[in-house]
């Protein structure tokens, strides 16, 4: 798959049909890392394994701007996992990217391991959002590289079973257990950072006129920021869960995301970045919509 | 230890409009505290507190010893101008300074000194103008040249007069459109410079305004023959702490809280960050 | 130098915490250790080489208030319009503190931040509360996997700024106080002397060393640094567990209001010029607008302008940039990068 994903990227480079493509490989101690590919004779750093946790999505808004004012922008190569190519549907739906700007190499994923991504530890089990995805092929792609092999799909993982644990608390228990989580947060922005469905230019936590939350970091602006990121997620969120691995002090953002996953799936039947055409429930005004829920 | 995150409080005791979206803010330090001790020198800036919204730093546009209150210029363009603007005349602000580094008026004594002052960074000048007018004869000639986008932002109007009565000095004044009443040059600073042609024999350059005009001012000067000793500027950066503290400021190694905001083209030529 | 059994520094903590508040490392959730107040030695971690964040919150808190204001309405004497008095406070401070088990390099840390934080004029919360800290440092066994002290020329058992300094010997520590302070709080230890060898130096061999400034001025306009920074996040994990980093935001806050009566507090809150936002003005311009600048900016204060301007390297070798960066934003990889860089214009120069 590595040699398919290797000569996939030259030949686009190449032939000029992009001027980047953004894939992974192998960086410090091990660790495996965003690749920023923008020349032929470098795709040999292109690697594929199963540390491959990144949502490149993210990056592509960044690197789509034009270098200099007046230029075109850039045309990007993408290496694409199921869950990210449906974040790259997120942002196709909201017009964040031009389609025809980007060549999405697809790659059929077995799953990514916990702990990955990182320099210094050690690979764990199948990541829990990995052990129940149904999809593995991604739903758009250019060029899709792998075959799906007969692996398990686990019929239910520890992020449910949690969730049902968080659904028969009272709210009052459900507000002692998320402040427990916000208060040891540092508002290191690291979850929003790593988001591709997070591209406001100005976040509404930093924002000062109007200033909707303060700049402390105490418990009662952390419960805000991260309440407020979660609706904001509804219905957009895909799950890749990028936001739990990166926070330095593992606050439970998988289990925040896929609480509200969950509320929109039972409401509205409504899964983020199946397609790019899907009105968005949560984005969406009809004038004769039923108001009465 | 003094805690240098506590301010002085004041009394505003005047408020005068500058121009659009500009007014002059004049301050009486209150007598609780050590006003005594407020001593400063034209350059140097404090940070304003609008209580409850924040603190930002303005340039000192009074002179110590000459004006009896510290007077502030203050452009709304954000939450704390915004707060700031509007106050009435007995409100209270806090003070926290002085702060930075000043202009070497005594080492441009007995040479010609040129003002070039853009906009709102024309109220950081004043005070150096104002010092010079009240030891005339220790200075060589004075140039000023004064420039805004438009006639209703040149501030100071009301001292154009007794700074064009002085011996040995000029006004020049330009704007980037007219209006109907204007009668007077038509154009960017770097234009009015061309056409005021300064000498840069025994002489010393003071600039103040955005950065883009500091920068355009600069090649023009030295296409006219200075050197970069003879050019002073004063920068601006978000600032929080102004003590060196926070880390906000910095231009490469250099803090414009600490090492500036009086900066000599010397220095600035060497920076690897772009002040721009 | 005396030693102390296991048992004898429980107790030792154990007395400590009932009159001064002891901060040591704890496990807060799986695999986390932080250093935390704690009530009881049991709650101690011992295992561990250094904790996920650093202990500088404690001097440098994430959140504090630097001031606070209290604006009541009156009606001055002799006037009928009513005004606005304000009367401006110093937040108190907590009671004295020990930090227990803090690590060489996390003490050099500080050291670092004094002499930023120390110099005229003096930052009054941060000195206050190292003057109220007693430090007991414990030395380092074996080197972390992100750990590179010694390659910044400092030491896994240096005592250099502990108060009471304990080396692990075999059955408890050689312990040795260092200052009054520290004293202070071994006085009352009834010990044996240290009878044993100067405890053992942590080998961990320096695998390089700090470029000199006149190679970071020359690469300041590499493109080096934007490729690094392509898969950056500007996320600020890097400068919160940085032990120097110091980086702070400032704001006010009514936090009480009533009929003629505000209590606002200044607020200073952690921040880093990774931020996007981080030197934009009112009024919109951002002197630092792309990823390249602000990474390039925190590199070069490390090892460029921090020591320039306050005589201190901003780094110690922890390494826990290294470990909590998600997209492998490798600080060693940086350095010796401009290493080798560095070399090849040397030897370019030389050809000349």
């Amino acid at each position: 798959m590595i040699e398919q994903i290797r000569a996939t990227a030259r030949e686009i480079l190449q032939n000029k049909t992009v001027d980047l493509v953004i894939g992974y490989e192998v960086g410090t101690r091990g660790a495996t890392r965003p690749a920023f590919i923008c020349s032929a004779d470098e795709v040999d750093r292109l690697i594929w394994n199963d540390a491959c946790t990144h949502n490149l999505t993210n990056y592509v808004r960044g690197k789509h701007v034009p270098p200099k004012r007046d230029a075109p922008p850039a045309r990007l190569g993408l290496v694409l996992k199921a869950c990210d190519a449906r974040a790259l549907n997120v942002l196709l739906r909201e017009n964040q990217v031009p389609r025809g700007d980007l060549y999405l190499i697809g790659v059929v994923c077995e799953g990514m391991r916990q702990d990955a991504g990182f320099a210094t530890r050690t690979l764990g089990d199948l990541q829990p959002r990995c052990q129940t995805c149904t999809e593995r092929v991604p739903v758009v792609y250019d060029s899709l590289i792998g075959e799906r092999k007969t692996s398990e799909v686990f019929e239910t993982s520890e992020v449910w079973q949690e969730l049902d644990r968080l659904g028969v608390m009272t709210p009052g228990e459900r507000q002692a257990f998320w402040d427990a989580e916000f208060a040891r947060c540092l508002r290191c922005y690291a979850c929003r950072q790593v988001c591709p469905a997070c591209y406001c230019v100005e976040c509404t936590a930093e924002q000062l006129d109007p200033e909707w939350v303060g700049i402390g970091i105490c418990t009662p602006e952390k419960r805000f920021f991260h309440t407020m990121r979660a609706y904001h997620l509804a219905g957009r969120c895909v799950g890749c869960d990028e936001c739990a691995r990166v926070c330095p002090i593992g606050v439970r953002l998988d289990l925040l995301n896929a609480w509200f996953r969950r509320e929109v799936q039972q409401t509205f039947d409504y899964q983020a970045g199946i397609d790019a055409t899907t009105l968005v429930p949560l984005a969406t005004f009809k004038p004769n919509e039923n108001l009465e829920l | 230890m003094i805690n240098p995150y506590i301010p002085y409080l004041g009394r505003l005791t005047d408020i005068q409009s500058l121009g659009t979206g500009i007014k002059l803010f004049k301050v009486q330090l209150e007598n609780g505290t050590p006003a005594g001790e407020f001593s400063y020198r034209p350059g140097q800036f404090a940070f304003v507190s609008a209580f409850g919204v924040g603190e930002a730093p303005f340039g000192i546009t009074s002179v110590c010893g000459i004006d009896n209150t510290v007077d502030f210029a203050v452009n709304k363009v954000g939450t704390v101008t915004r707060a700031l603007h509007e106050m009435n005349v007995g409100d209270m602000v806090g003070v926290r300074g002085p702060m930075g580094n000043w202009f070497p008026l005594e080492d441009i004594k007995g040479k010609n000194v040129i003002f070039l002052g853009g906009g709102i960074g024309g109220a950081p000048l004043r005070p150096v103008i104002t010092s010079i007018l009240h030891d005339r004869n220790s200075y060589g000639n004075m140039t000023i040249l004064w420039a805004a986008r438009n006639p209703k932002l040149l501030v100071f109007t009301d001292e154009y007069d007794i700074w064009r009565q002085s011996p040995r000095t000029e006004l020049h004044l330009t704007v980037d459109e007219g209006d109907a009443g204007w009668t007077g040059n038509v154009g960017l600073i770097t234009a009015l410079l061309q056409k005021v042609k300064p000498s840069p024999d025994n002489a010393t350059v003071i600039i103040c305004g955005p950065p883009i005009m500091i920068h355009f001012a600069i090649i023009e000067l030295q296409k006219m023959g200075f050197t970069s000793e003879q050019i002073i500027t004063t920068l601006e950066a978000k600032m929080k702490c102004g003590i060196g503290k926070c880390g906000r400021c910095n231009i490469g190694e250099k803090y414009v809280c600490l090492h500036g905001p009086v900066f000599s083209h010397m220095e600035i030529k060497e920076f690897l960050e772009s002040f721009l | 130098m005396n030693f102390i059994t296991h048992v004898q520094l429980q107790d030792w903590l154990a007395r400590m915490m009932k009159d001064r508040t002891v901060i040591a490392p704890t496990r807060a959730i799986e695999d986390l250790v932080r250093y935390q107040p704690v009530n009881s030695p049991d709650a101690i971690a011992f295992d561990f080489t250094r904790t996920a964040i650093s202990p500088k919150e404690f001097f440098l808190p994430a959140s504090e208030a630097i001031l606070t204001i209290e604006r009541v309405r009156q009606i001055a004497a002799g006037s009928n319009n009513p005004e606005w008095n304000v009367k401006l406070g110093e937040p108190e401070l907590d009671r004295s503190q020990v930090l227990f088990a803090i690590r060489p390099c996390d003490t050099h840390a500080l050291l670092a931040l004094d002499a930023l934080l120390l110099q005229e004029p003096v930052d009054a919360y941060y000195a206050r509360r190292r003057k109220q800290t007693t430090l007991i440092g414990l030395a380092c066994e074996h080197p972390g996997a992100t750990c590179f002290c010694t390659s910044l020329s400092f030491a896994p058992d240096d005592s250099n700024g502990m108060d009471v300094m304990l080396y692990p010997v075999e059955g408890g520590y050689a312990l040795e106080a260092q200052t009054e302070k520290g004293q202070v709080l071994t006085d009352n230890l009834a010990l044996a002397p240290y009878r044993g060898e100067r405890p053992q130096k942590t080998w961990l061999p320096a695998e390089f060393s700090v470029p000199p400034r006149v190679v970071w001025t020359q690469l300041f306009n590499d493109p080096h640094w934007g490729r690094l920074a392509d898969r950056c996040l500007s996320c600020k994990i890097c400068a919160y567990v940085c032990p120097t980093c110091r980086c702070f935001d400032v704001r006010d806050y009514i936090v009480a209001q009533g009929l003629g009566y505000q209590k606002i507090e200044r607020l200073r809150c952690w921040d880093s010029c990774m931020a996007e936002g981080y030197q934009r003005i009112a009024g919109g311009h951002n002197p630092r607008p792309t990823k390249a600048q602000r990474l390039r900016n925190r590199f070069y204060c490390k090892f460029d302008y921090y020591p320039a301007d306050f005589g201190a390297l901003a780094c110690v070798g922890c390494g826990r940039c290294i470990e909590y960066c998600p997209v492998n934003v490798d600080i060693t990889e940086v350095l010796q990068s401009v290493a080798i860089k560095g070399e090849t214009l040397a030897t370019n120069s030389t050809r000349l």
